[in-house]
């Protein structure tokens, strides 16, 4: 009986993706080239970079990218809000303080010897290549966004890794770091409004040696806030409880 | 190649979904994130495969099993 309930459920779960893709196969309509022609003329004047996706999401529709930011930032302050009230049992105690201790330590099950010796080797040129990634988002692939994850990667390593604590992995300065980054958006975002380019435009004017400055300065603040927020993120989650 | 890749995706998701051990299904999401990250390579939009790479295959595994830690590890039934 289960096992033919079972059968069912795939086979129409089959047959509605199946609905779904089959316009997609059949249809006959050339795939629209407009605005693909049109990037591919236009992207490297108007914004200066060489790779048209950051082009796209950091030049042309830079508004997204400000949204994609506030979803982030609105998802870490919930997560947060959860994780300082999930430890305690009444309204007295104090709140938690997150923060990978080294009195901790033993009582982590996760913290095993060869965790700590892989992951403190790899973590500063997992780090570095997080950097890379970011500040060379205008050029090659990659951007503020997926070199944020990659250094927030690095620092959960180097969290789990290292022996003493470093500034790196204290959730103080990354939440600093990051409220700090998500208003000197703000303040690039507004800035091309004082200087006749809109809002998310240029307010540098075109004619300097370094043409795509506005998107590598907004690649480094969308990283930074990336990184720092998902990185305070991952650190609560392992080391906020006490006695787990 | 495609077809490897894809074959391999399908059977990476199916035993996610199927498997009692929540543990293994993690790691087995996180094989298909990597697989498809390959795929995205293929097919010629990097961009995308270092987002799924980092994102599927790291931060989202780290907080799948942060969840898994506190919560039970073996369906019931």
């Amino acid at each position: 009986m289960k096992r033919t309930l079972f059968i069912i459920k795939i086979t129409f779960t089959l047959l509605v993706l199946a609905l779904a893709i089959l316009p997609v196969i059949l249809s006959s309509h050339p795939w629209p080239e407009a605005s693909r022609d049109y990037l591919y003329e236009h992207a490297l004047t108007d914004t200066g970079a060489v790779n048209t996706v950051s082009s796209i999401y950091l030049g042309y529709r830079a508004m997204d990218t400000l949204g994609e930011t506030l979803v982030l930032l609105v998802s870490i302050t919930g997560t947060m809000g959860i994780l300082i009230n999930l430890g305690r049992e009444s309204e007295e105690e104090e709140a938690v303080s997150f923060s990978l201790a080294p009195e901790k330590r033993p009582t982590n099950a996760q913290r095993t010897h060869l965790l700590e010796v892989v992951s403190s080797k790899l973590g500063p040129v997992v780090l570095l290549f997080g950097f890379y990634v970011m500040l060379y988002g205008h050029i090659s692939p990659g951007g503020g966004f997926q070199g944020g994850v990659i250094v927030a990667s690095a620092i959960v390593f180097l969290a789990l890794g290292t022996e003493t604590q470093t500034k790196l992995t204290n959730t103080n300065v990354l939440g600093r770091i990051e409220a700090l980054s998500f208003l000197v958006l703000i303040i690039a975002a507004t800035s091309g409004v004082f200087f006749e380019s809109g809002f998310f435009g240029n307010p540098i004017k075109s004619g300097s040696s370094l043409s795509a400055n506005f998107i590598i300065l907004l690649n480094i603040i969308i990283g930074l806030k990336v990184g720092t927020s998902i990185a305070v993120m991952c650190i609560a989650m392992m080391g906020g409880r006490r006695g787990h | 190649m495609t077809f490897l890749l894809l074959s391999m995706i399908l059977a990476l998701g199916s035993f996610a979904l199927l498997s009692k051990d929540l543990l293994h299904s993690v790691i087995a999401l996180s094989a298909l994130s990597m697989l498809s990250a390959l795929m995205f390579t293929i097919l010629k939009a990097p961009d995308v495969a270092i987002t799924e790479a980092a994102v599927g295959a790291g931060v989202s595994t780290i907080i799948f099993v942060w969840a898994i830690r506190h919560t039970r590890r073996r369906s019931k039934d």
